[in-house]
């Protein structure tokens, strides 16, 4: 008797137990059903935290955005969407091996790019052998490129459009500037886009007077510039990342050197540029791949330019810059390419994403043969009264080209 | 005259580089703790400067006397709570131990100023000094002097004063000193103490100068410890040689092999000096 109850009582806990199993599992395959993951590595932590932290805003603009409007559409269904961030502490060999933790152990169903060219490089091998569709939303130099990768797309155009402007602007408006002096951050985006420089500068027969690196976590300049103002160059151009140019524009004023052009390339598209360096930053020039003065009319879920920077300043409180845009358009563009292909198929997405052709708030969109945007034009800016001002293209610009960095 | 400005800028960088080194070396010297807080502790000064001439418009020299006594006890306080405890252990154990700490008041320090990078700019600015076509920006210079008035005042505390004295005899011996009286784990914490202190004092100067980061503490601590292995450990004027010395190589490996190089040279600089002569430029083996 006793045997029968306990084995009656035995069958009724089983069988709650096997309730609680079927229906967890039920409730986690609608979830895997309704949510589509996206694998975000980042260098949350470390020296390049603050580029990590405008791409995360980036993305959370767009899944927040997505998410509002119940989802996305794909075949007959309304799917929402995860971003799932991993830290990669800003080293680039953890990027790749965080990469693939996320597209082995937590099954992202697509990937953005580690943050930069060489990171995005070198992470883009993994994403190739599982077959995952990924964007790099900052990832500029044509090396990323060239691999014959076919899953590996990117919305920064190449280097040169970003110099090559800049050269032409400079010889309009200051023919008298001949000697070009060029200090670059020895990194992989940074002495690219320097090396472009120098190739445009010489094409439009600049003498290029000074061409030097500097190492990573320099701490300080001042040998090199007091080399470079032995040069008496009449255009400066430095590279690098944002502390490097606010510690660089600083030791500039400290050995009193003034030049008609100066240019810094990633730091002063960035407002903490300007509010680290004050009013020295006045007429500093500089190129990005996008600023909010731009009015594109777009398919995606932002719909403008206009539109984008306002769900940006309620959000974040903050001006928008190419950064954060690129990360949103990523994220708008992998929405339109599986809206388009009905499905998450990676393959199809892969097709749709290689094959678009669409306008977005971010302007022109449309990958080139080896998946790097060609549809674009960069506008070239300068920090007049403390704010950045396109000069390039006319169609865009908001005021003149002005000559002398103090 | 490029080769004059050039050292020029070499001696005031070198002058820095004593001021963040010297707290580094007389922690590792006389408790034989390689402290990694140093550089957090140097970043936390540059925050302590940044804010009270953003928030009071108190000049950073002026904050050199809030941050000597704030750090201090903050030092004090952390050898006599935490590292004292393990103080007898192997090395290992108390750079594990700093190693730790630092993780969690670097990463304080991030939840609390983020990552961005802030500039304490002075208005108006002190401009610079021209004679002929050299030039020294004025901040630096006045770094620069108290800088060494801060390393010569702990130059002065160590072989003046009696709490100096202690502290040079309980690196000498220990266990003698204890025997003539000397309180050691006090010592102990006076000393964590005023490398603290001068960690704090160097990041107020440095916040003139550089960038604010807690992501910079890594290069603060790299360039300590350089110069202590340059100038010898627990050795003062060690920290002031090492320092003009690494400055001086760097500036003109600069000018002959490229700026992408200098790091390499400082750091190829340490290899050759732990092999050839560990004990530095000036120091001697076990004493002072």
């Amino acid at each position: 008797m006793l045997g029968l109850r306990f084995r009656s009582h035995s069958v009724r806990l089983l069988s709650m137990f096997a309730c609680a199993v079927a229906s967890t599992l039920t409730v986690m395959t609608v979830q895997a059903q309704e949510v589509i993951r996206f694998g975000a590595p980042l260098p949350l932590t470390g020296p390049l935290a603050p580029e990590a932290l405008k791409q995360q805003q980036g993305y959370d603009l767009w899944a927040e955005q997505v998410n509002q409007a119940g989802g996305m559409k794909v075949g007959s269904k309304k799917m929402k969407v995860e971003i799932v961030y991993a830290d990669y502490q800003s080293n680039t060999p953890r990027a790749v091996q965080t990469a693939e933790k996320l597209i082995t152990q937590d099954k992202v169903n697509f990937l953005f790019s580690p943050f930069g060219s060489g990171a995005a490089k070198a992470a883009s091998t993994v994403s190739e052998k599982y077959g995952v569709p990924t964007i790099a939303s900052t990832a500029s130099s044509a090396e990323v490129y060239d691999q014959g990768y076919k899953f590996l797309f990117g919305t920064f155009t190449p280097n040169d459009t970003l110099t090559t402007p800049l050269v032409k602007i400079v010889k309009q408006k200051a023919p008298e500037v001949k000697r070009v002096a060029i200090l670059a951050r020895n990194d992989l985006f940074p002495l690219a886009i320097a090396q472009e420089m120098d190739k445009a500068a010489k094409q439009y027969g600049l003498d290029v007077v000074f061409f030097e690196k500097y190492a990573i976590n320099t701490m300080d300049h001042s040998s090199a510039l007091s080399q470079i103002k032995a040069k008496a160059p009449q255009w400066i151009f430095v590279t690098g990342y944002i502390n490097d140019l606010v510690l660089i524009k600083k030791q500039m004023e400290d050995q009193k050197m003034q030049a008609p052009v100066v240019t810094m390339i990633a730091g002063p598209a960035y407002k903490e540029f300007v509010t680290a360096t004050g009013k020295t930053s006045e007429n500093i020039s500089s190129a990005a791949w996008w600023h909010p003065a731009e009015r594109y009319q777009g398919q995606d879920i932002f719909g403008s330019t206009e539109n984008y920077t306002k769900l940006f300043r309620e959000k974040y409180k903050a001006e928008p810059d190419y950064a954060q845009a690129s990360a949103s358009v990523s994220g708008a563009l992998f929405q339109m390419a599986i809206e388009k292909a009905g499905s998450l198929d990676r393959k199809k997405v892969r097709d749709e994403l290689a094959g678009m052709s669409v306008q977005t708030f971010y302007g022109p969109v449309k990958f080139g043969p080896n998946g790097q945007i060609n549809s674009l034009e960069p506008p070239v800016f300068q920090i007049q009264n403390g704010q950045p001002v396109v000069v390039y293209p006319a169609a865009i610009k908001q005021g003149d080209f002005r000559l002398g960095v103090k | 005259m490029l080769i004059l400005q050039i050292l020029l800028n070499a001696i005031v960088l070198g002058s820095l580089y004593a001021c963040i080194a010297a707290g580094f070396s007389l922690v590792w010297g006389v408790l034989n703790v390689i402290n990694l807080m140093h550089g957090s502790f140097i970043v936390l000064g540059s925050y302590l400067a940044w804010g009270a001439y953003k928030a009071l418009g108190v000049a950073p020299w002026t904050s050199l006397l809030i941050a000597a006594p704030v750090f201090f006890i903050l030092g004090y306080g952390i050898q006599r709570g935490v590292l004292n405890r393990v103080i007898a252990a192997p090395v290992l154990v108390t750079l594990t131990l700093t190693f730790g700490l630092d993780l969690i008041l670097n990463n304080a320090m991030l939840v609390a100023f983020k990552a961005d990078y802030r500039q304490l700019v002075l208005d108006p600015s002190l401009g610079s000094l021209s004679v002929g076509s050299l030039v020294v920006p004025v901040d630096r210079i006045v770094a620069m002097i108290f800088s060494l008035l801060l390393t010569l005042a702990l130059f002065f505390v160590l072989r003046r004063s009696r709490v100096g004295r202690a502290i040079v005899a309980v690196r000498m011996d220990r266990d003698a000193a204890r025997l003539m009286g000397v309180d050691v784990p006090s010592i102990y914490a006076t000393a964590f103490g005023l490398g603290t202190a001068m960690a704090g004092c160097a990041g107020v100067l440095l916040a003139m100068i550089f960038p604010i980061s807690p992501i910079a503490s890594g290069s603060y601590l790299g360039k300590a410890f350089v110069v202590c292995v340059l100038g010898g450990l627990g050795s003062v004027p060690g920290a002031v040689v090492g320092g003009l010395f690494l400055a001086i190589v760097e500036s003109f490996g600069s000018l002959v092999l490229g700026p992408e190089n200098a790091v390499t040279l400082s750091f190829g600089l340490l290899i050759v000096f732990l092999i050839v002569r560990p004990q530095g430029l000036l120091g001697k083996r076990g004493f002072e």
